[in-house]
C-alpha cells in the first residue's frame, strides 16, 4: 500500500526519481520549509483549524501514528485522513461538534532537512516536532507529542510549497487522554 | 508443605495480631503471653476477617457478631459460633515466624464434638429414650448438647419440614439475594449429623402427648415411648385472615420452602408490598430494594418495629429505610387484597385507598406451636411455661427456642424470644437439662438484623418506650443507643453498625456495673460491619468504613472510584480473582517463539506462543530479583533471558539456566538442593476463542463459552466470526479516570445519544434506533448493539432534547461513513464490554479489541489492537483506516468519551465525597434492557461487582 509506506530517504529518493540536493538547493529548502513549518505551526497554535488543510494538496495523506505502528509497518493512524476532503471534515468537527477540555497547543517543529529533490520541485523532507499541551485549569504544561515529521511537499500552481503526505510519527507508545487537534 | 517463614518475630510482637496469607489461606498470627500463635482468620460464622476483632482473656472476638474464639487453639467459645477455627503450628527462629500451613496444632486436632463427651461408661449402657419434638434449629442444638453432655442412649428428632435442621436468619436475606444456598443454612453437615446418632425423623408430625404412659402418637399412627421429651416446635408466620389472604402472591416466609418461593416469586415482581414492619418484614424490603424494586412498607402502628426499638430508633430506621428507595406508610390499616385471574394486583387499605402490587410478604409476628403442649396440660401462658433450666410444668418434660416462656434475665419476668441466641443457647441447656445435666441458662438475650446496608444488634431486653442515649450520630457511620435502668444499670444497647457498642454493654451487663459517663462519648470506630474496609477520609477524622450507600443500587458512592484500598480489593479478588482477561490477539503471535507484553489488571504477563503452538502467559517478573525481564513490546525468541543475572527461562516460563548454580571453584552458588522446578515464572491458565487469547491466575475457571454466557458469545462470534486476523497496528492512551468508567460508558447507551454529535448527525445511534443493552445473566459482561438509520427518522423532538444534534451537517468524504454489511449480525455496531478488561469494538467495519490496564484507582492505561480480515482487498483495509477515525483517542467519539471520563474523576477527587446517581429506567432494575434511556446495565454491573468484592 504505497500511500502509507515509509518515504523516501537516502538512495532510495534517486530510485522514487528524487536525488539528494546539493549543499546550496539544501541550505535554500531548508530555508522554504522552515518557513512552511512556522506558518503551519501557527494555523494550529492560533486554533484557526479552518486553515490548516489549505496547506495540503487535493489527493494529500496525513496520518498520526505511533513509531510502533510505523516501525513495524503497520498503517493504523490516531488520524487517518485521504484526501483534502477529509481534513475538511476532521476540521469541522472538532472546531464544531468535538467536545473536550479547552487547551491551548504549542508546536515546535526543527532540525527541519530536504533529503530528496525532483525536477518537477517536489520534495522530500523530515523535521522533528514537539508538541505542548497546556489544559485552561491546569498549572503545568505537558509533552504530549514528541516525533518527527515524514513529509512529501508538492508544488502549488504558485509554486509554493503544499504538503502531498504528511505523517506524524510520535515516539512514546502511549498517548495521553487524548489527541483533539491536528500535529 | 514444610515450615513457611512468614514474618519476622519483631513485627508480631509490635502489631499483636498480624493477619497474613499463607498458601492461599487467610491466617492470623498473634503475639499472646510472649508466644506466637497462628489460627484461621476467617470467623467460621458469617464471613469477616477476624483480626479486626479484638484480643481479650486470649480470645479474639470477631467484630462482626462477637463470636470469641481462642488465640492458642481456634476453639469456638460457644454463640454465635459453633465450628471451630484452624490452628496452625508455630515456631520461631532467628528471629523469624514459621508456620506450616497444612499441620494443624495439635491442640486443635482433637478439639471437636468426641472431646467433650465422658468416656463411655461400657458397664452400664444407657437404655433410655430422648425424644425431641421440633427440628429446626433449637431441636437440633439440643440433640447436640444432649451428646455432648455424654448421654448415649437413643436419640429422636422429630421434624415435620423435610430437612435436616438448619438456621432460618438467612431465609430473609442471603437466601432471597441468592448469596447463601440452602447447604449454607444446616446446622449439620451429613458427616456430623451421622455422629450425633440420632433416630432423625424427618417429615413427621405428632398428635399427641400421653404424658401419664409417657407416650406419644405420631402423625403416621405409631406410638413411641419416652423417658424425657422436649418440645421444640417453635412458631408459625399469624396469618392474615382478610378478604384476599388466599390470592396468589401474598406470600409468608417461615421455612426454607417459603423463602426459595419468595425467591421466585421476587425476581419476577416489580411492586412488593410488605405487610408489618417488623425485622423480617424489613429484611425482606432491604432485600428487594437492593435489586430495584418499588418496595412499600404498611405498618399498622404508628412507626416500625414498635414492639422493640424506642420511637427514635424506630425514626432513624425508617430514615434509612426511605432512603433506600423504601415507601414507608406507618398508621395504615390492611382491609384486604384486590385481585386479578386469582393473583393479588393490590392491597387495600382501610382507609379505602389502594398500593398495588404484583407480590404481597406478610410479616405481621409469629404464634408459638403450643397446642400440643396444651393439649396435654401442660402450663402454656404465651409460650410453654420453662424454668431456667428448660423444664416446663411436667419434669420429664422440656421446652425451648421461639415455643418456650422463659424467665429471663436480667429483667426476669417470663418472655418468649424469637431470636437466633435463644434457639442456640437456652436449648442447648434445655437440651443438656434433658438427659439429666441440669443446666440453667442465664445469658443476656442478643440479636441481630441485617438490613440497608445496616448490622442492627440488640442486646438485652428492651423498653420500646423508655427512653435512649445516642452515641455518635454520623448519618452513614456507626450509631448506638443505650436504655439505662433507674439504678443506673444498662438495660439495653442498641447498635446500627457499632459492634463495639454491643462488647462494651455486654461487659457491662454481665458485670452488673453501672453506666460510665465516657460510655456516651463517640469512639473511633474500631468495628467494621462485614465485608467492609477501614477508611481513613482524612487523618484527623474518624476512619468510616466503605458501606454502600442506602439508596441501592440507584446511587454509586465516590469511594468506589476513588479509593486505593478498594482498588486493591479489585486487583486480588477480579483481575487475579475468578475471571478472564483479555491478553493478546493470536494473530499477533502466529509462529513459535513469537512473543507480546500485555497484562492481566496491572500485572505485567508475557504472551508467547511455545514450540508446541499452544498460547503460554507469564508473570513478566524474574523468579531471582522480580526484574520485569520482558523490555520489547513484541518479538521472537527462543528463550527468555532476564538482563541482570542472566537467568533464562523457556517458552512455558520454567527456569531453564542460573549462572554459577554450583558456584565457582566450590565456592558459591547455590545451595545442593537448589531445584530449578520451584522456581519458575509465575504461569497463568490460558484459553482461546476464535483467536483472542484470555489469562486467568485462577487454574480451575470455566471455560470462556460459559464465563460470556451465550448472550454475549452471540455478538462476540459475530465479530470472530472464523476469519483469520490481519493486525492494523495499536492505539495506546491513558485516560485519568477510575477502570470502571470505561464498562459503565459502553453500558451507557444513554450517552451515545446524547455526547456524540457524529452518531447521531449520520444517523448511527439515535434514540428511536434499533438498538439494544444486553446483559449476561450476572451483568458483569455487555453488548451496546445497534443498527443504522440514515438519520432521515430523527423526527423535532427528539432533535430538540439532543443538543448536540446537528443539522444538515454534510461530511466532505461522506464513504467514510459507509456500512459495508459483512456481519451475521442485525447490528451495524456491537460495543462488547467483556469482564473486567476487554472490549470488542465493531463500528461498523472498523475493528478492535481494547485492553483496559489499571494503574490505580484513577488511571488507566487503554490498549487497542485493530484489525481486519485475510482476505481484506486494499479498499476495504483503506475503509477500515478511515472509519477508524471514529475510535482511540483522537477518534470522534473516542476522544470524547476519554474526555468525559476525566471530567467525572476530577469531579470525584476535586470535590467531597458524594454519590453518583444511576435510576435511568427504574423499570429495568438491572440487566438487559431494550430502550437506550437506561442505565439498568451499570446497575447490574456493580450488583455483580458488590458480590465479588463482599460490599
Amino acid at each position: 500500500m504505497s500511500f502509507m509506506s515509509k518515504p523516501i530517504i537516502g538512495e532510495a529518493a534517486v530510485a522514487g526519481g528524487f536525488r539528494k540536493p546539493t549543499g546550496e538547493e539544501s541550505r535554500g529548502l531548508r530555508a522554504e520549509l522552515e518557513d512552511f513549518n512556522a506558518q503551519y505551526s501557527l494555523v494550529l497554535d492560533e486554533g484557526d483549524l479552518q486553515v490548516w488543510p489549505e496547506f495540503f494538496t487535493e489527493d494529500a495523506f496525513y496520518s498520526v501514528t505511533a513509531r510502533e505502528n510505523f516501525d513495524h509497518d503497520m498503517p493504523v493512524g490516531l488520524v487517518h485522513c485521504e484526501g483534502k476532503g477529509m481534513l475538511k471534515d476532521r476540521a469541522f468537527a472538532i472546531q464544531h461538534t468535538a467536545m473536550f477540555a479547552p487547551r491551548y497547543l504549542r508546536h515546535y517543529i526543527t532540525n527541519t532537512l530536504a533529503i530528496g529533490v525532483s525536477d518537477d520541485g517536489a520534495v522530500v523532507a523530515r523535521a522533528n516536532y514537539m508538541v505542548l499541551e497546556t489544559l485552561h485549569d491546569d498549572p503545568t504544561t505537558h509533552i504530549h507529542q514528541a516525533g518527527s515529521y515524514h513529509d512529501i511537499f508538492a508544488r502549488g500552481t504558485d509554486g509554493a510549497l503544499l504538503l502531498r503526505r504528511r505523517i506524524c510519527v510520535y515516539d512514546s507508545l502511549i498517548i495521553p487522554t487524548a489527541l483533539v487537534f491536528p500535529v | 508443605m514444610a515450615w513457611l517463614r512468614v514474618a519476622a518475630l519483631e513485627e508480631v510482637r509490635d502489631k499483636e495480631i498480624l493477619p497474613l496469607t499463607v498458601d492461599g489461606q487467610r491466617i492470623a498470627l498473634y503475639w499472646l503471653d510472649g508466644e506466637v500463635f497462628a489460627i484461621g482468620d476467617v470467623c467460621t460464622h458469617q464471613v469477616a476477617i477476624l483480626s479486626d476483632g479484638f484480643v481479650e482473656d486470649g480470645c479474639i472476638e470477631c467484630p462482626l457478631h462477637q463470636g470469641r474464639f481462642c488465640v492458642r487453639t481456634g476453639k469456638a467459645q460457644g454463640a454465635p459460633v459453633t465450628e471451630d477455627l484452624p490452628a496452625f503450628l508455630t515456631k520461631v527462629e532467628d528471629g523469624a515466624v514459621f508456620v506450616d500451613p497444612d499441620r494443624p496444632a495439635a491442640a486443635a486436632a482433637d478439639a471437636g464434638l468426641e472431646s467433650e463427651a465422658p468416656e463411655p461408661n461400657d458397664s452400664a449402657p444407657d437404655n433410655r429414650c430422648m425424644v425431641i419434638v421440633g427440628a429446626g434449629q433449637a431441636g437440633g442444638r439440643a440433640a447436640e448438647a444432649a451428646r455432648k453432655a455424654g448421654y448415649s442412649g437413643k436419640l429422636v428428632l422429630i421434624g415435620d419440614e423435610p430437612t435436616a435442621p438448619y438456621e432460618r436468619p438467612p431465609l430473609s436475606k442471603g437466601i432471597l439475594t441468592g448469596e447463601a444456598s440452602e447447604k449454607d443454612l444446616l446446622l449439620f453437615s451429613p458427616e456430623e449429623l451421622n455422629r450425633l446418632a440420632l433416630d432423625f425423623r424427618p417429615g413427621l408430625t405428632v398428635r399427641r402427648i400421653d404424658r401419664d404412659a409417657r407416650q406419644l402418637t405420631l402423625g403416621d399412627g405409631t406410638v413411641l415411648g419416652y423417658d424425657g421429651l422436649l418440645l421444640a416446635t417453635g412458631a408459625r408466620p399469624r396469618r392474615l385472615e382478610i378478604d384476599g389472604g388466599d390470592l396468589k402472591g401474598v406470600l409468608y416466609l417461615r421455612s426454607h420452602a417459603d423463602a426459595q418461593i419468595l425467591k421466585q416469586a421476587l425476581g419476577a415482581a416489580q411492586a412488593v408490598a410488605i405487610v408489618g414492619g417488623g425485622f423480617i418484614g424489613l429484611e425482606v424490603a432491604s432485600t428487594a430494594a437492593a435489586t430495584g424494586k418499588r418496595v412499600t412498607v404498611l405498618e399498622r402502628d404508628a412507626r416500625l418495629v414498635s414492639r422493640i426499638l424506642p420511637a427514635e430508633i424506630s425514626e432513624d430506621l425508617a430514615d434509612r429505610a426511605r432512603a433506600a428507595g423504601v415507601d414507608i406508610r406507618t398508621d395504615v390499616d390492611v382491609a384486604g387484597f384486590d385481585g386479578s385471574n386469582g393473583t393479588v394486583s393490590a392491597v387495600r387499605l382501610a382507609s379505602g385507598e389502594t398500593v398495588p402490587s404484583d407480590l404481597v410478604i406478610v410479616g405481621v409476628g409469629a404464634i408459638p406451636n403450643v397446642e400440643l403442649a396444651r393439649e396435654a396440660g401442660l402450663s402454656v401462658d404465651g409460650g410453654i411455661v420453662v424454668d431456667a433450666t428448660g423444664r416446663t410444668s411436667d419434669p420429664a418434660i422440656f421446652a425451648a427456642g421461639d415455643v418456650a416462656n422463659y424467665p429471663h434475665a436480667p429483667n426476669g419476668g417470663p418472655m418468649r424470644l424469637e431470636s437466633w441466641q435463644n434457639a442456640q443457647d437456652q436449648a442447648a441447656a434445655a437440651g443438656r437439662s434433658l438427659v439429666g445435666a441440669e443446666t440453667r441458662y442465664e445469658g443476656v438475650p442478643w440479636f441481630w438484623s441485617d438490613q440497608f446496608g445496616l448490622n442492627i444488634q440488640i442486646l438485652g431486653i428492651p423498653d420500646p418506650h423508655g427512653a435512649v442515649r445516642r452515641r455518635g450520630g454520623a448519618e452513614e457511620g456507626p450509631s448506638a443507643w443505650f436504655q439505662i435502668n433507674p439504678d443506673n444499670t444498662l438495660r439495653a444497647v442498641f447498635a446500627f453498625s457499632d459492634a463495639a457498642a454491643i462488647r462494651e454493654g455486654r461487659n457491662l451487663m454481665s458485670r452488673g456495673n453501672t453506666v460510665p459517663e465516657d460510655l456516651f462519648e463517640t469512639r473511633q470506630s474500631d468495628s467494621r460491619p462485614e465485608g467492609c474496609i477501614g477508611k481513613a477520609v482524612t487523618p484527623a477524622t474518624t476512619p468510616v468504613p466503605y458501606i454502600w450507600p442506602e439508596g441501592g443500587m440507584n446511587r454509586i458512592p465516590d469511594w468506589v472510584y476513588t479509593s486505593d484500598e478498594i482498588y486493591q480489593r479489585e486487583v486480588e479478588r477480579i483481575f487475579h480473582g475468578r475471571s478472564w482477561n483479555y491478553v493478546a490477539l493470536e494473530a499477533e503471535i502466529p509462529e513459535p517463539g513469537q512473543f507480546v507484553r500485555s497484562f492481566v489488571g496491572p500485572t505485567p504477563v508475557v504472551v508467547v506462543r511455545g514450540e508446541d503452538g499452544a498460547v503460554n502467559v507469564f508473570e513478566n517478573r524474574c523468579a531471582h530479583r522480580a526484574a520485569e525481564f520482558c523490555r520489547e513490546q513484541r518479538g521472537k525468541v527462543t528463550e527468555f533471558v532476564c538482563p541482570y543475572h542472566q537467568w533464562t527461562y523457556d517458552l512455558e516460563g520454567n527456569l531453564s539456566g542460573v549462572p554459577f548454580r554450583r558456584g565457582v571453584g566450590g565456592k558459591g552458588g547455590m545451595a545442593k538442593d537448589f531445584d530449578p522446578t520451584q522456581h519458575g515464572i509465575r504461569k497463568l491458565n490460558v484459553t482461546t476463542r476464535r483467536g483472542v487469547v484470555f489469562a486467568s491466575f485462577h487454574d480451575d475457571m470455566e471455560s470462556i463459552e460459559e464465563y460470556m454466557g451465550p448472550e454475549i458469545l452471540t455478538d462476540f462470534d459475530a465479530t470472530f466470526d472464523g476469519r483469520k486476523l490481519t493486525i492494523l497496528g495499536y492505539y495506546r492512551n491513558t485516560v485519568p479516570g477510575n477502570w470502571k468508567l470505561y464498562h459503565e460508558n459502553l453500558k451507557d447507551p444513554y450517552h451515545a445519544t446524547l455526547l456524540h454529535t457524529f452518531l447521531v448527525t449520520f444517523g448511527l445511534l439515535v434514540a428511536g434506533n434499533k438498538s439494544a443493552m444486553i446483559a449476561d445473566a450476572t451483568g458483569r459482561h455487555g453488548t451496546m448493539a445497534s443498527a443504522k438509520s440514515d438519520g432521515k427518522t430523527v423526527d423535532s423532538a427528539a432533535k430538540s432534547e439532543m443538543r448536540a444534534y446537528r443539522d444538515g451537517m454534510v461530511l466532505n468524504e461522506p464513504k467514510f461513513m459507509d456500512f459495508i454489511p459483512e456481519f451475521d449480525s442485525p447490528w451495524s455496531v456491537t460495543m462488547q464490554t467483556i469482564w473486567p478488561n476487554l472490549i470488542v469494538q465493531r463500528e461498523m467495519n472498523t475493528l478492535g479489541v481494547r485492553q483496559i490496564v489499571p494503574k490505580g484507582p484513577n488511571e488507566f492505561v487503554m490498549n487497542w489492537t485493530m484489525f481486519g480480515y485475510e482476505g481484506d482487498d486494499e479498499e476495504m483495509t483503506r475503509h477500515r483506516l478511515r472509519q477508524g477515525n471514529l475510535m482511540g483517542p483522537a477518534g470522534f467519539l473516542g476522544l470524547e468519551d476519554n474526555e468525559a471520563m476525566k471530567f467525572v474523576q476530577d469531579g470525584m477527587l476535586r470535590g467531597n465525597d458524594g454519590e453518583h446517581l444511576v435510576a435511568l429506567d427504574p423499570e429495568t432494575p438491572t440487566g438487559t434492557s431494550d430502550t437506550l434511556i437506561s442505565e439498568s446495565a451499570i446497575r447490574g454491573m456493580y450488583a455483580y461487582w458488590r458480590k465479588e468484592m463482599g460490599l
